[in-house]
């Protein structure tokens, strides 16, 4: 509790932070305390990734850094200096959403949706990395996202369908 | 044809596209931020305290406590729990307000610029508390010498709320039995673990009214209880609900949003009319919010040699926690629920809450019916292997149909469809069949299978679970439909309703039936939901009810468009409000009366690997069927059914929530485990029965908690025919798996 009670009294020094978002190059000033998440939420104005936690464990804020999926909640702000961070605002081309994101509409993988950017996004690092993946495969790499409603069946099932899909285009 | 498709929801799109908000997401730029704080305390009475060092701190805008609470009590179904505990409370509530009586009672509301300056206000509140006694347990508070949590009752003991049902001739009934199944169950606590944590805004909107925008089940519910508070009409306050990110009967209770009203109710009149922005973290939403109850079930049941039921005595002894909440009904539904779908000629059913200074017992999907199934129906599974009868045929000989009268005496709602739907799990799981291959199951990923531990075996269970509110409470949904065209027909509509969408599609079934009733194409069909400005009272979402009374009050509400609509008004209007068949409280000494309008019947067969060296279970195949009368949307409906399936997995294998001296010791995802990808059954069949419900709207019944109910005795069952072994008491963790089976010799 007196974390919080130094954080306001001292002046916390802002950093500078540039990086790539969704392919825009950004920059915003945050704190070495902020969270990536924090950052992209309140700074940056991006609201896809949820805090479902903030321990790294549900995955609901998962973001790509640099290809790779990453729990923003986990990462300082300033951290993503240099980085291309990938974010759900950033999954579709224009109007034309991703596959994935078409699949999991389609297909009823999502309820309450506060899940879903951080399963579009450790799908699409999965499908980036293996086009074709089994469904235990499949499962591996959704492990780090917790969803409550739908029972999971029906995002293995838009996933492989998404696959298909990238694999045919 | 707009019912029986699928097509996709509204809220799709905006969803998978990251554009949808949330109310943690809708925050104003100029927002304030609040912190709720909570007592720390089980059991303590607050001797002082004084907010100013915590108003000294660069950044605290205000400090709100129990002075600032017009009227400190509130309850959905009791009045028995302070808005905000504090020495210095008005006193016109009747419980004592400077007691807290759990750990999350909540003591003040620190608004700052930023929650950081926030949490500074709160981490500088000097408090002073005179510890009480911890009642930690139903036992400890069932202690001769227990201090009574809430004395304004009247009662003499923590116990409150006794049922009893006294039916027919108990003596003649046990002298009739020829097998006697006796044993005592325990049953868990469980965190609803929606994956969005509370979260509102609070503002005074421009015709004045408090307004708080955030999530919840019941727009006008919400709205009694904040107005009750404030001591405002309830004109003066305005709910409106962002999307929701599940609720599950976790957010059918306030949270957050008491505490928001208050603050800007008040600051508004100190002149700051910025809106206030509250979230929870999720340590501070599993602390703060109430739990499925834990209990204590002891069960006997008689019957003959052919497996006909003659007598059952039940005693039910739920754990209310600190406050009621909605404790009164859930025991109520346990109370029906542990005699099953069965007809019981002689019974004695006693059942109470008990108040403890722990994390309050609440609605959660199932609403008592888990506690009650899952007595029942492992006495039943128990019975079949005594009598080394099929435990589906046992089933069908004691199963209720049409005509029959329940528990409590009263001719169950036309419309029972025990049997079809007993019948049609068994034929489609091929239970009398020996069970297919699967693959060796590994517990440990990294190491191959070893054959030699592993044990299959099967289990069944059936129940039934109302749908809609029980007991009296009074049963309304109300729903507006405006007709636009300059046609002969519509050609679009309107649809006013507040009913809460909390993930589970509720907005597009009330789009799909207006289509159906309308003649108006799907995507000409406007929702306007969940905002009391707008909207009247849906009742909850909850209670497998909001489909069958929102589909009632639709096609009531389009009736009446259509005959404005004849009579040439443009737009033509049509309100209604839908009331279904009186429901009646239950005789205090015999349980006689007619608790429910309408019910939903269901059945699973379960299909499990049991690794005997590490206590790791696998659900390999769950046939989970349910008469759901009408499918309004068949896709979202096996989604209702998978999602059930895989919470009430957490509930029977994983999920333990550790409460230890009134305090919850594990408040976070990496301790309080939750199914993930990787631990779910791996098949899940929803078998899908449309057994049209003589009241239902096109037949339809409720299906949101039915494949929730039977789960935990099904798995328990198979774990049995794997093993040989009973375990009356879950989460089948593997280490209590282990110990079981070791105490068995196996």
């Amino acid at each position: 509790m007196s974390l919080g009670k130094e954080m306001s009294l001292k002046k916390m020094s802002r950093t500078h932070v540039n990086c790539t978002i969704n392919g825009d190059e950004v920059d915003f000033l945050t704190t070495d305390a902020t969270s990536l998440l924090d950052a992209l939420r309140d700074e940056v104005g991006l609201t896809g990734a949820k805090e479902g936690c903030g321990t790294g464990d549900c995955g609901a804020c998962s973001v790509l850094v640099d290809g790779r999926i990453q729990c923003s909640c986990l990462i300082f702000a300033p951290e993503a200096e240099g980085r291309h961070i990938t974010t759900v605002e950033g999954m579709a081309d224009g109007e034309h959403l991703h596959p994935l994101q078409q699949t999991f509409l389609e297909g009823a993988a999502l309820q309450c949706g506060i899940c879903t950017p951080g399963f579009l996004l450790a799908a699409k690092a999965l499908l980036d990395e293996n086009p074709a993946p089994t469904e235990t495969e499949i499962r591996y790499g959704l492990a780090g996202n917790l969803c409550r409603c739908t029972g999971y069946d029906k995002i293995i099932r838009a996933v492989q369908e998404a696959a298909v899909q990238l694999k045919g285009a | 044809m707009s019912i029986g498709q699928s097509p996709v929801r509204q809220d799709a799109a905006p969803k998978a596209d990251g554009s949808i908000q949330y109310a943690g997401d809708a925050v104003p730029d100029n927002a304030l931020h609040a912190v709720i704080v909570f007592s720390g305390r089980p059991h303590a009475r607050m001797v002082s305290m004084s907010t100013d060092a915590a108003r000294a701190i660069a950044g605290v805008v205000d400090v709100i406590t129990a002075a600032d609470v017009p009227v400190n009590e509130y309850g959905l179904t009791m009045l028995d729990q302070p808005a905000l505990v504090g020495v210095d409370h008005t006193g016109v509530a009747a419980v004592d307000g400077a007691i807290s009586r759990w750990e999350a009672d909540q003591i003040a509301v620190v608004i700052g610029e930023s929650r950081a300056a926030a949490g500074a206000g709160a981490a500088a509140l000097d408090v002073d508390w005179e510890d009480l006694p911890i009642l930690g347990t139903i036992d400890d508070a069932l202690a001769p010498d227990a201090p009574l949590l809430h004395p304004e009752n009247g009662l003499p003991t923590n116990a409150y709320h006794p049922l009893k049902i006294r039916r027919g001739d108990l003596e003649a009934g046990w002298a009739d039995a020829e097998v006697v199944i006796e044993g005592t169950y325990t049953v868990p606590h469980q965190e609803h673990a929606y994956l969005q944590p509370e979260a509102g805004t609070a503002y005074i909107d421009d015709e004045g009214r408090v307004t708080i925008e955030g999530g919840g089940q019941w727009t006008t519910e919400d709205r009694e209880q904040v107005a009750h508070v404030l001591g405002l009409p309830d004109e003066r306050v305005r709910i409106v609900y962002k999307a929701i990110g599940g609720a599950f009967g976790g957010k059918e209770d306030m949270s957050i949003q008491i505490a928001l009203g208050l603050a800007a109710m008040r600051l508004a009149e100190r002149g700051e009319r910025r809106p206030i922005h509250c979230r929870w973290s999720r340590e501070e939403s599993i602390v703060g919010h109430h739990k499925r109850h834990r209990g204590r079930i002891h069960l006997r049941l008689g019957a003959t040699n052919e497996g006909i039921i003659t007598a059952l005595e039940a005693d039910v002894t739920l754990d209310a926690g600190a406050y009621n909440y909605t404790s009164n009904k859930v025991l109520g539904n346990a109370h029906l629920t542990v005699s099953g779908a069965y007809r019981v000629p002689n019974a004695r059913i006693d059942s109470r809450a008990v108040y403890t200074t722990t994390v309050p017992g609440g609605a959660f999907r199932g609403f008592g019916g888990p506690q009650g199934a899952f007595a029942i129906e492992t006495t039943m599974n128990k019975l079949a292997a005594a009598l080394d009868i099929d435990p589906v045929k046992l089933r069908l000989l004691n199963a209720v149909v049409d005509g029959d009268e329940g528990i409590t005496q009263a001719v169950l709602p036309e419309g029972v469809t025990a049997v079809e739907v007993i019948t049609a799990c068994a034929g489609r799981a091929a239970f009398n069949e020996p069970m297919a291959d699967v693959e060796p199951f590994a517990p440990i990923a990294t190491l191959p299978p070893e054959p030699t531990v592993t044990r299959r075996g099967r289990g069944f269970a059936t129940s039934l679970k109302n749908v809609g509110f029980s007991f009296g409470f009074p049963e309304r949904c109300e729903a507006e439909i405006h007709l636009h065209g300059d046609g002969d027909e519509p050609t679009s509509a309107d649809l006013f309703h507040g009913g809460a969408e909390v993930g589970q599609g509720n907005h597009l079934a009330m789009r799909q039936m207006t289509a159906e009733v309308t003649g108006v194409t799907l995507d000409r069909i406007r929702g306007h939901f969940s905002d009391t400005a707008t909207s009247g009272d849906p009742g909850s979402a909850s209670a497998s009810r909001l489909t069958f009374m929102s589909g009632n009050s639709i096609l009531g509400a389009a009736e009446e468009a259509e005959k404005a609509w004849r009579d040439g008004q443009r737009p033509a209007i049509g309100r209604f409000r839908y009331t279904p068949p009186p429901t009646e409280s239950l005789d205090e000494e015999t349980g006689e009366g007619q608790p429910n309008f309408c019910y939903g019947y269901m059945a699973q067969a379960v299909e499990v690997t049991v690794d005997t060296g590490t206590g790791h279970i696998r659900v390999d195949r769950v046939t989970s069927t349910h008469d759901v009368g009408r499918a309004i949307n068949p896709r979202m409906l096996r989604g209702q059914v998978e999602g059930a399936v895989v919470q009430a997995h957490g509930y029977v294998l994983s999920e333990d929530l550790q409460v230890s001296d009134g305090f919850i010791t594990n408040p976070r995802l990496s301790a309080y485990l939750i199914p993930g990808i990787g631990d779910i059954p791996t098949e899940v069949d929803s078998q899908i029965l449309e057994l049209a419900d003589p009241l239902g709207p096109f037949g339809a019944r409720g299906v949101a908690e039915m494949p929730f109910i039977t789960y935990a005795p099904a798995v328990i069952a198979a774990v049995h025919d794997a093993t040989g072994v009973w375990f009356d008491e879950f989460p089948l963790t593997p280490s209590r798996v282990v110990a079981g089976l070791r105490n068995a010799g196996i």
